[in-house]
């Protein structure tokens, strides 16, 4: 990884992300703070990332490395951390039961994926489409749904649940721009994930696997003589 | 050489800009200008606009007081200075004083601005030393909006109609 990737670009990404996670902009412009459940939430995402080999923290902060590298390291990890935690913020309603449900939610699949998950390919597809239906929900559905000046089926769909759950499932519409700067910030962070720095001897088998060519057929004419002496 | 001086610069950068999305978030600004305003005044090199103050001080002068507040709030579009921000306050407490009753909206906001005002001054101390005004200090100004929202038995004391404005 290179001193400007991990200097400059990871940080402004990850920092962006997180400048960006908490923005609703309905009538008036707010900036929402992580609630803890999404501190915790980015503790076991950062933990699944280290263990699905999406990223090394050995190559951010080590004893080998000099102390402004692991300064600079440091400040990446941190960064990882905050805009997880406003990632969480983003796509969980602010309040009600949804906020619950969708946390929980979210401790489940990221528990399972903790423990499941062990290829860095596959933890960022994973990621992809869990931020994604999240997205979706929040964004499109949940937003059309409670948008103002909805129709009389919506309104009456919305009546009907709030009524069978004694009025807990509320959701506040936070206006469409909200929905652009998320998508916008979830894009900046996938990519912020695809660019953090992963495990060397991982990414030099890959390499070994990939760029090797299947032996020819003269190859193995060639060697079979070897092979039968041995 | 050149990798050190790209992680020191990349380090500065990251700290600087976590700072300000900490005070963005700790601030809560709602206009581009209160957050350029905000981050400016932080560094010390935050001004208000001068004229604006001056047109400002003349609607003052005058008792136009909702044209004084549109020319203060337009010197100081960040509410980021002390001394504008107490003459938002007092200009809300001149327009709101009655005689008979105050109106407590305009005495509210006044007591919102003097606030500003006392949380912007250094030492959170602010006296503003003009001839003009009857009340020279923020704690004053504060101290009388505040009587002013307050209702007691005072309130009926009909030596209350030959009070003055201040």
């Amino acid at each position: 990884m290179t001193a400007i990737r991990e200097a400059f670009v990871l940080p402004c990404l990850f920092l962006t992300v997180a400048l960006l996670g908490g923005l609703r902009l309905s009538a008036d412009v707010r900036l929402v703070p992580p609630p803890l459940v999404a501190l915790v939430l980015a503790v076991l995402l950062v933990g699944a990332l280290f263990r699905a080999s999406a990223f090394s923290p050995e190559r951010l902060v080590s004893q080998n490395r000099r102390p402004l590298e692991n300064a600079s390291g440091a400040a990446v990890l941190l960064s990882v951390f905050a805009a997880s935690a406003q990632v969480f913020n983003l796509l969980t309603p602010d309040t009600g039961l949804l906020h619950v449900l969708v946390s929980v939610f979210f401790l489940v699949q990221f528990l399972t994926t903790l423990t499941a998950v062990r290829d860095r390919v596959a933890m960022l597809r994973t990621l992809a489409v869990l931020f994604g239906c999240a997205f979706f929900l929040r964004f499109v559905a949940l937003e059309s749904l409670y948008a103002p000046g909805r129709g009389v089926i919506k309104r009456v769909m919305t009546a009907l649940m709030e009524g069978v759950t004694l009025g807990t499932l509320d959701y506040v519409p936070t206006g469409a721009a909200t929905g652009y700067v998320a998508f916008l910030t979830l894009t900046l962070y996938l990519v912020g994930l695809v660019l953090l720095p992963t495990s060397r001897t991982g990414a030099a088998s890959i390499a070994l696997v990939t760029v090797r060519e299947p032996p020819q057929a003269e190859e193995l004419d060639r060697d079979l003589p070897t092979l039968r002496r041995e | 050489m050149r990798d050190t001086a790209v992680r020191a610069a990349g380090l500065a950068g990251t700290l600087l800009y976590g700072a300000a999305i900490v005070w963005m978030y700790a601030a809560q600004p709602q206009t581009v200008a209160e957050v350029t305003g905000g981050l400016t005044s932080t560094v010390g090199a935050y001004r208000i606009d001068q004229q604006a103050f001056d047109d400002g001080l003349a609607f003052f002068g005058r008792d136009q007081f909702v044209e004084a507040r549109a020319a203060f709030s337009r010197a100081d579009p960040a509410g980021r200075d002390a001394r504008t921000q107490f003459y938002i306050a007092y200009a809300f407490y001149r327009q709101g004083w009655g005689r008979v009753y105050n109106d407590d909206a305009l005495f509210k906001s006044g007591l919102e601005a003097v606030d500003r005002a006392i949380a912007l001054a250094p030492g959170h101390r602010l006296v503003v030393d003009d001839p003009g005004l009857d009340m020279h200090s923020a704690d004053e100004l504060r101290a009388e909006l505040q009587r002013g929202l307050t209702r007691d038995v005072s309130d009926l004391n009909p030596m209350r109609l030959l009070r003055k404005r201040r």
